[in-house]
């Protein structure tokens, strides 16, 4: 039997929902962004899940993704560079105790 | 020469742009100059213009360009040249030369001179736009030109508290005034769909309701004694006195309160067609000019008793213009500039032989110092007094005889008693200035005749006063004048009348009596001292403080109008600090105090960025699920 | 023999491995674990790319996740070690409760909805990337070209944001 589309769906909803829960709630930093990874990586499921809905894939779903590659590859780049910048000031790696932009 | 009209009011324009902008570094005593240079020219063109109108071209409209054009409402910048303007054209501009040359002379030492040209060429400027205008509207820029720089002049010297105080004064009763006159011309512009004059007077004909046209009238009535100084809004014209003596002579005698009496004229098919503005008018006139004859009687000041007369002398005007004589009216308006500016002159021709010195009391037996001015002012003032054959006699004859004539017998009696006294109080004002032993031996010993720059425009105004009434009006009624402005003016509101010789000579006779009787009187008390002037003012006590205290007249007005108008600005200023400011303030600090609590969503903490992120997320989820499940509506 | 249950089973233990590595980042204590777990997700998901017939995907997503950023987010774990690993009170932190309510409110909700849709039609077909090729550098050209100047500026940025300046080296070296 071939696996319906809601089940893909259900495990992209799983994987992001997962990644939120950590973004919320770990205090690494690094560890943050690697679930904001697990979260776009769910997108990304869900993208190409619906791109074949109608039979054969359909290309614009995939050059989302694609994109969405991009833009992954580009946001760990910059937000690792962010970290280990402000690590090298303060060497501290919980966000929690990192607030001196309050107020 | 009807198509350069235009350049009649630019010359003075041109001298006020050049003396304000370069006069008080580069040009000195120039600008007397070229202030007076600019005002002949004018006055050239003037004549041109009258001697065209002369020749027959009886109406024309010269177009400036068009000023506004929105909708319905059109007006123009453009000149209507006709007699009556023509003849107001050379008055203005004649006087206002004469005027100019001898102020050369008599602000010689003052530093504020190329102030005084500056504000002076301005003022012609607006009077001349006042009188060419063929709009209300553009009338009205004019009218309000003339009241600033009315307001200017008089606080001339406005180092001292009286001359801006007296300036206030005039311009807010000028501004009361005011009101009336666009209350006027709106309802001008929304009965007749049109504020210029050729189109009003014409669409007058196809009817208009009475009530209307008597609301318009009296509006505008209003605004005139606003700037002629008719009762209720008078009392600035004696403290504006505190001007330099060539500003009161121009302005307040010659041009400026005169151009209530010209928008009566103007405007008279109008008010002829309202039947009891007219009357009112009339009344009007013919009171004040009583009431401020009978002040006169009793002021110091030689610029104060020149300045009442205006008043009363304005009064007449009026009155002609009441009982259906505008014709008198105009020409008495031009006799009067002549006489009433001499008269104005030669009292600063007085004050400026005696170093300052205004109040008669310390005057005395000056004729054989200041010959020149002694005999012009001798002519002026015979003139005031309406002895023939002097100017002033013609004129005014005829306005009596018009109220006589066409049955306002009331109204003739004031005039004849206001004869009585203004020849009484000219007599006065002349024998103690003139006459008499000298009552200040110091001032007297420096007392010198003034230059020929202020003689020589006293003597050419004497000219005409001697001889402008013979020239234009005699015969009366069928005079020059009469020929040249009847049309323009009598067109719905002349009065038809053709009385005989014999009562026209009997009403001469008991004008020219009443003259004599006032002059004889004055000369009795004054020379004779029977009775002694002193010895009548003491017995007759209360009224004696009454006339001089002016009938305590500003006092009233201090004390209710002023003082209510205080009242509501009070009120005015609390609402204003407590609710409007209250209102922003409270708003600022509303604002203030949420950002302080907003701000505590500013924790520093990126845990609770994200969790704000994902619970706008949920918001969105929500809403999204919500639309797409209908719950909230397609 | 038919092998119909081939499909099911390969979704499932890829499913598996999908959630439960991404369950093992967010509740693992030890980061280099997490890190690593994190590489087998994106390798699972890979797989998964490849069950629905999206072949070119899958080597992108193994390309740049797994190799990639994967080697990025060890290197960064590496550079930020604290001196022996402290033991995260994952069940204390300050928001626990209500992150845990608010993804719990969301998810649920979204994982059941998740089921309303339809079977695909059979037969994935292979051979995607012609149609992806041409539509990139077709219609998407003008998209294309911002994404390379998009990687450009984090390229750019990234060595900005962490270079140091002489004074602060010579300082450091001195201490």
């Amino acid at each position: 039997m071939t696996i319906p589309l809601s089940f893909y769906i259900a495990v992209s909803a799983g994987l992001f929902f997962i990644g939120c829960a950590g973004v919320l709630v770990r205090r690494n930093a690094v560890v943050i962004l690697m679930c904001v990874e697990l979260m776009l990586n769910a997108a990304n499921l869900a993208l190409v899940a619906f791109s074949r809905r109608y039979g054969a894939i359909d290309e614009r779903g995939s050059v989302f993704v694609i994109f969405v590659f991009v833009i992954a590859a580009a946001e760990v780049a910059v937000g690792l560079a962010i970290v280990l910048s402000a690590y090298r000031n303060r060497p501290v790696i919980d966000v929690d105790e990192i607030h001196q932009m309050k107020g | 020469m009807i198509a350069l009209v235009w350049l009649i009011p630019a010359f003075p324009l041109a001298a006020f742009l050049i003396n304000g902008l370069f006069g008080r570094r580069w040009l000195g005593h120039w600008t007397g100059v070229i202030a007076s240079a600019a005002v002949g020219l004018s006055a050239l063109l003037s004549i041109g213009v009258f001697l065209e109108v002369l020749g027959g071209k009886e109406q024309t409209v010269v177009e400036l360009y068009r000023w506004i054009g929105v909708g319905d409402f059109s007006v123009n910048v453009a000149a209507l040249v006709d007699p009556l303007s023509a003849v107001m054209l050379l008055v203005v501009s004649v006087v206002s030369f004469l005027i100019f040359v001898y102020s050369n002379g008599y602000m010689a030492h003052d530093p504020g001179f190329y102030r005084f040209f500056t504000w002076l060429s301005l003022f012609v400027f607006a009077m001349l736009i006042l009188v060419m205008a063929d709009n209300y509207l553009l009338m009205f820029v004019g009218w309000e030109g003339v009241g600033l720089c009315s307001y200017l002049l008089i606080g001339f010297w406005f180092e001292r508290p009286e001359p801006y105080l007296a300036a206030k004064k005039a311009f807010l009763m000028n501004r009361i005034g005011d009101w009336g006159y666009t209350i006027g011309i709106i309802t001008i512009f929304l009965v007749f769909n049109s504020m210029n004059f050729l189109d009003v007077f014409h669409r007058l004909e196809q009817g208009v309701a009475q009530g209307v046209l008597v609301v318009i009238c009296l509006a505008l009535f209003f605004g005139a004694t606003g700037k002629s100084a008719q009762l209720p809004l008078y009392s600035w014209l004696p403290d504006a006195m505190e001007g330099p003596t060539p500003v009161s002579a121009l302005i307040h005698a010659a041009t400026m309160v005169t151009s209530g009496v010209y928008l009566v004229a103007r405007s008279m098919p109008l008010f002829a067609a309202a039947g009891p503005s007219l009357e009112v008018v009339g009344v009007v006139g013919a009171v004040t000019a009583i009431f401020a004859a009978t002040i006169a009687l009793v002021q110091f000041d030689i610029k104060r008793v020149m300045a009442y007369s205006t008043v009363s002398q304005l009064g007449y005007m009026f009155l002609a213009l009441g009982v259906g004589a505008p014709v008198a009216a105009i020409f008495h308006l031009a006799t009067h500039a002549f006489f009433k500016a001499l008269l104005f002159l030669g009292s600063g021709s007085v004050i400026h032989g005696l170093g300052g010195e205004q109040d008669m009391r310390k005057m005395g037996g000056l004729r054989r110092k200041m010959p020149v001015t002694f005999w012009t002012m001798l002519a002026a003032g015979g003139a005031l007094a309406a002895l023939p054959p002097l100017a002033g006699f013609w004129s005014k004859d005829e306005i009596v005889a018009a109220a006589f004539l066409n049955g306002h017998l009331v109204l003739y009696a004031i005039g004849i008693i206001t004869a009585v006294l203004t020849a009484f109080y000219v007599t006065r004002a002349l024998w103690m200035t003139f006459y008499g032993e000298p009552r200040d031996q110091h001032l007297f010993d420096h007392a010198h005749e003034s230059p020929a720059v202020m003689t020589l425009p006293l003597i050419l105004l004497g000219v005409g006063t001697v001889v402008l009434g013979i020239a234009i009006g005699f015969p009366p009624e069928q005079g020059f004048i009469h020929r040249f402005l009847g049309p323009v003016v009598e067109a719905a509101g002349g009065a038809e009348h053709a009385p005989e010789l014999a009562t026209i000579l009997l009403l001469a006779v008991v004008s020219v009596g009443a003259g004599i009787v006032g002059i004889g009187i004055g000369v009795l008390m004054y020379v004779r001292h029977r009775p002694d002037p002193a010895a009548v003012a003491r017995a007759a006590g209360p009224l004696y403080r009454l006339l001089v205290n002016k009938y305590y007249i500003d006092e009233l007005y201090d004390h209710r109008i002023v003082e209510a108008a205080r009242t509501i600005a009070g009120a005015s200023w609390a609402f204003d600090i407590h609710i409007i400011d209250g209102l922003a303030n409270r708003l600022g600090w509303a604002l203030a105090i949420s950002g302080q609590g907003l701000r505590r969503l500013q924790t520093g903490v990126v845990g609770n960025y994200a969790l704000t992120i994902m619970a706008g997320l949920l918001l969105m989820l929500v809403a999204y699920g919500g639309y797409a499940a209908g719950i909230f509506g397609r | 023999m038919r092998f119909d249950f081939v499909e099911p089973v390969i979704f499932f233990v890829l499913a598996f491995g999908v959630i439960g590595a991404g369950a093992a980042v967010v509740l693992l204590n030890r980061i280099t674990a997490s890190a690593l777990l994190m590489a087998l997700s994106f390798l699972c998901m890979a797989g998964m790319f490849v069950l629905l017939g999206a072949e070119t995907i899958a080597a992108f997503q193994v390309l740049i996740y797994v190799g990639a950023i994967t080697v990025l987010i060890l290197f960064g774990v590496q550079f930020t070690k604290q001196g022996g690993d402290r033991s995260y009170a994952l069940f204390f932190q300050k928001q626990y409760p209500l992150a845990a309510a608010l993804v719990a409110a969301a998810a649920i909700p979204v994982f059941l909805f998740s089921f309303y849709f339809s079977a695909p039609a059979p037969q994935p077909g292979g051979g995607d990337i012609r149609p992806l090729a041409t539509s990139i550098f077709t219609d998407f050209a003008f998209a294309f070209e911002v994404a390379s100047v998009l990687l450009l500026a984090a390229m750019v940025g990234a060595i900005v944001l962490t270079a140091r300046d002489e004074q602060e080296e010579t300082a450091r070296r001195r201490r």
